[in-house]
């Protein structure tokens, strides 16, 4: 069976069991190969109907959409969802506390940011020199719009931040800042001299076993300790050097994996031509490193967004917590599930497309190699 | 005379408490052709990688073009410079195309003008025969091509000295005498070559010496005629009959 | 700068270098530190441990009240960090495997449920998920009209309410011990090598198992406290239960929503494991003429199981500090008593350092245990795994 759908799918080699035959035949292999198969199938998918069923007759068919009189009196004895929450109160969730009419600001910064990640997707850009402009550049209209005080925009402080923006914002400052420090401490592990490499090892190993949230709690309350009034700055900066750190860490031992698994001969001969170590590192071994941990690098962007949710626990305002004052007032505590959907929504949107990205990319380097 | 392109005296050699070179002296005048065999553990690719520090020697002196190796930096990235090297995996750079892999290191470490580089690359890259796939990458090309670019790679940084450490070991049998076509010409036009190869044929073509390594020493050296056809020492004899026999 | 070409000299100049400036570092923010604790009067040390903390801890494996010392709250901290780490690692490891074995089944229709599951719960923050299911746990009835199962298992607004023993809490950890000694005892006997070739080893297998058993049902009846029942069922008594054991929502909202997006997490790397043995492997032992059951337990599963073991517990080392999130929905763990003694007492320097070395402890030793089992279960050699 096996030689004949070999033969004729050259295209299909992912599912190399399958005959090229109909999507009727297809689906009998798929669902009722055998008695047994075929009730499993029954029974599975008359539970899939049930909750499909339940889920559109709450969240579509049942539900409310408006509030005309911006009251929760719409939703009063309704058996659906009662959207009417998230229509009265999405700017809270989606922009916090930034002043109401400066809202258009913060709207336009998130969309600056969302275009910097997913021009950084396109491989046009995946030249050093483009993705760190790109990145500086994004970073800094953003920063721009959101502070304000230039260009005759309003000022407002980072405390004011919130919402998907400033999850957003942290996102992408951490990996920003993060990336180079991830590259950094690669290089010091790496490096021949045993005090640096040990020293290194233990700053990653020391990060790594630390879950997220203590690093955070450390970075807001230890700093402000430890360093001179002028190294402070906001809480924020000292947070996102916290969360850049532990990216770094994690970023670091990837990269670190992808230099060992670059065969030995590149460096000699990148030695034997004479290169220095610094042209050895920029243009051989890191090029080919970041090309081998491609993979793990995405899945770990995609898990640094959702761990972005964490600095809610140290006072942020960011999507998570705007979302729980979406519904923390008296007159819309009962939709505390609609927000939270409609959060996981935002979330969902981001992570997913993610880690569909990092997957694409994966089959392509397996399949286009050159 | 001509001065000494490579002059090792009293080397000595050690992994470790393991020693792999034993009491080396070798002189190799400029244009000078060497081939060195020997059986496999024979220490004779070390010993060649230690001509451009890729190994570090433990005892003795080695000169390179008349600069010693020692731990000062300069000298050592200099001599790099000026020695090239040809591995068994040939080690191109697979992110970088053909042309890019020759014209890399004399951009970057010679500082030659991009233009330059290119020009002096394409006309390697035409005498190891294969200018019309610059554009391509490493992975796109046979075997027996991609050692040939690794030659051309090697020249363009206009070496005075190349090593070849089992250039053709690694290659297809039909691929093996494309490869040794191009290191013929090389030496007929006096490039200063120590060549670690199994390939008899090539060392009584064109070699000046070849010398025999067994367990870390220099067992016997001679011209390749006395030495293939009349060789003194048993464990050469040994070797030669192994490798002549199929 | 004639010692920097000298490769010797400049590595030790730029170690020597690379230890100053850390050194630097270290002297500037401990001199910050205490000239502005000086500033603020604060006196640093850890005589505040042993001061009474006037907190009610809401779920709490050893004895605690108010007037118990802040030593005392965090070891209850502690060990509910490790409590829930270890239950939320079982947890997901359950439902993990059936997600895994939908995804590997030759069935379309559970292809696709375990494919939405994975999906729907693996990209959405775990932080998030935990407050959801919080929220609906608290947003169950109140007691009086709690769900009930059998007239013995309660859900209500104030948590799940089962039956227990009559038997203090010391009493179950030994009993616990007797069961993890036994299985560990069981576990070793048929793995080691050594004992192959023992007489009547079923016999002695049964032999451990009973006696373990004998053990714990022995001391659960010794320690039973006296004058009662030896179940002790939950009833409601005016506004709340009575009896039994209540698992409060916030435990069970942490629990769910690990178990779940662990879950998701766990099922995937198990089915990378069976993916990744051999067509070779199996096609040699289905060649040998062994049943489909026989390849499956004697050939696929062993070498599933060494294949995902390294990332297996890389994943548990995860799920555990990933189940440091007590402070959101109000549960004691470390890091929540922690950040409620910062507050209360002040003393923030003293609880960061206690709080970096109590998970660095934990991280340290879960990690050492696993890749001890790791290593026992691991091939010998280098084995062509294709």
């Amino acid at each position: 069976m096996t030689a004949v759908s070999d033969m004729n799918t050259p295209s299909q080699s992912l599912n190399s069991g399958l005959q090229p035959d109909g999507l009727p035949a297809r689906l009998r292999r798929r669902y009722f190969r055998t008695p047994g198969n075929a009730v499993i199938s029954m029974v599975g998918m008359a539970a899939l109907f049930y909750l499909a069923f339940h889920a559109l007759d709450w969240a579509v068919l049942k539900a409310v959409w408006i509030s005309p009189d911006s009251t929760s009196a719409v939703c009063r004895d309704i058996a659906g969802a009662c959207w009417a929450v998230i229509q009265q109160r999405w700017r809270i969730i989606i922009f916090g506390l930034f002043p109401y009419d400066e809202q258009w600001r913060s709207m336009l910064a998130c969309l600056v940011m969302v275009a910097t990640i997913v021009l950084s997707c396109l491989p046009w850009s995946w030249r050093p020199l483009r993705l760190s402009i790109l990145w500086c550049a994004g970073f800094l209209i953003f920063y721009v719009l959101m502070r304000g005080g230039l260009f005759g925009m309003r000022a407002v402080l980072p405390a004011d931040w919130g919402g998907l923006t400033l999850t957003v914002f942290l996102y992408a400052a951490g990996v920003l800042i993060g990336m180079p420090m991830a590259i950094a401490m690669a290089l010091l592990r790496r490096s021949d001299m045993p005090l640096v490499s040990r020293m290194t090892g233990a700053l990653i190993d020391g990060v790594r076993s630390l879950p997220l949230i203590t690093i955070l709690f450390t970075a807001a309350l230890i700093f402000p300790f430890v360093l001179p009034g002028w190294l402070q700055g906001d809480k924020i900066w000292r947070v996102i050097i916290g969360f850049a750190l532990f990216f770094a860490a994690y970023q670091a031992e990837i990269i670190r994996s992808g230099i060992q698994s670059i065969p030995v001969g590149q460096e000699e001969a990148a030695k034997a031509l004479g290169l220095s170590y610094w042209h050895r590192t920029g243009r051989i071994i890191l090029p080919q490193a970041f090309r081998n941990a491609l993979p793990p690098t995405i899945n770990q962007l995609v898990i640094t967004f959702k761990e972005t949710s964490l600095i809610v626990i140290i006072g942020f305002f960011e999507i998570l917590a705007s979302g729980n004052a979406a519904y923390g007032t008296g007159e819309w505590s009962f939709a505390y599930f609609e927000v939270y959907i409609f959060v996981a929504l935002v979330y969902f949107v981001f992570v997913f497309s993610l880690s569909r990205y990092g997957a694409y990319l994966e089959r392509r380097m397996r399949f286009g190699q050159h | 005379m001509s001065e000494a392109a490579v002059r090792i005296a009293g080397m000595n050699k050690f992994y470790g408490r393991f020693q792999v070179l034993r009491d080396i002296n070798l002189d190799v005048r400029s244009g000078e052709r060497i081939v060195i065999c020997g059986p496999s553990g024979s220490g004779k690719s070390t010993l060649i990688r230690c001509i451009n520090r890729l190994e570090e020697h433990q005892q003795g002196r080695i000169d390179v073009l008349g600069t010693e190796l020692n731990d000062d930096i300069g000298n050592i990235d200099h001599i790099r410079r000026d020695v090239g090297m040809v591995f068994q995996h040939f080690n191109l750079f697979p992110h970088l195309t053909v042309l890019e892999n020759c014209t890399l290191a004399p951009t970057l470490a010679r500082k030659v003008p991009v233009e330059e580089a290119e020009a002096t690359a394409m006309t390697y890259l035409t005498r190891v025969r294969i200018p019309e796939q610059a554009a391509k990458f490493p992975g796109q090309l046979s075997g027996g091509q991609q050692q040939r670019v690794a030659i051309a790679r090697a020249l363009c940084m206009k070496p005075k000295i190349l090593l070849f450490d089992e250039p053709t070991s690694a290659l297809d049998p039909e691929m093996i005498k494309e490869v040794l076509d191009v290191m013929v010409e090389l030496a007929q036009d006096g490039m200063t070559m120590l060549c670690v190869t199994h390939e008899m044929g090539f060392a009584r073509q064109v070699a000046d010496r070849v010398i025999f390594m067994d367990k870390g020493e220099i067992v016997e050296q001679g011209r390749p005629a006395e030495l293939f056809d009349n060789p003194k020492n048993e464990r050469t004899r040994t070797f030669l009959s192994q490798v002549l026999s199929h | 700068m004639q010692i920097f070409r000298n490769r010797k000299t400049r590595s030790v100049v730029y170690q020597v270098a690379f230890l100053a400036v850390f050194a630097l570092v270290i002297f500037g923010a401990v001199h910050e530190a205490t000239t502005k604790l000086a500033a603020q009067g604060m006196t640093s040390g850890f005589d505040f441990l042993q001061k009474s903390t006037g907190f009610r801890i809401g779920f709490s494996l050893i004895p605690f009240d108010p007037f118990d010392s802040y030593l005392q709250m965090l070891w209850v901290g502690f060990l509910n960090t490790i409590f829930l780490g270890i239950l939320s690692i079982i947890l997901a490891n359950i439902v993990g495997l059936i997600i895994a074995v939908f995804r590997i089944s030759s069935n379309g229709v559970l292809n696709d449920i375990g494919t939405l599951y994975i999906e729907a719960f693996r990209n959405v923050p775990l932080i998030l998920q935990a407050l959801f299911w919080y929220a609906a746990l608290t947003h169950l009835p109140p007691p009086k009209q709690a769900y009930s199962l059998f007239d013995s298992i309660f859900l209500s607004a104030r948590g799940v309410f089962v039956p227990s023993l009559n038997v203090e809490g010391q009493w179950f950890a030994a009993v616990a011990l007797v069961l993890i000694l036994g299985l560990a005892a069981l576990a070793w006997f048929s793995m080691a090598r050594r004992l192959r070739r023992v007489q009547n080893r079923p016999a002695i297998q049964i032999g451990i198992a009973g006696l373990t058993l004998a053990t714990m049902v022995g001391i659960l009846v010794y320690a039973r406290e006296p004058g009662s029942d030896i179940v002790s069922v939950p009833a409601l008594r005016g506004l709340n239960f009575r009896g039994g054991v209540t698992i409060p929502p916030e435990l069970s909202a942490l629990a769910i929503a690990t178990a779940i997006y662990g879950g998701a997490y766990i099922a995937e790397v198990i089915r990378a494991g069976f993916l990744s043995v051999g067509k070779g492997q199996v096609e040699a032992a289905r060649a040998l003429g062994l049943s489909p059951w026989h390849v499956f337990s004697r050939v696929h599963l062993p070498l599933a199981i060494r294949a995902v073991l390294p990332t297996l517990i890389n994943q548990y080392v995860w799920l555990f500090k990933a189940t440091t999130l007590g402070i959101v929905v109000g549960f004691a763990d470390f890091f929540s008593v922690i950040s409620v003694s910062i507050n209360q007492s002040g003393q923030t320097l003293e609880l960061i350092a206690i709080l970096m070395a109590g998970f660095l402890i934990m991280n340290n030793t879960l990690s050492f245990v696993l890749n001890r089992v790791n290593k026992a279960i691991a091939l010998k050699g280098t084995q062509l795994r294709t």
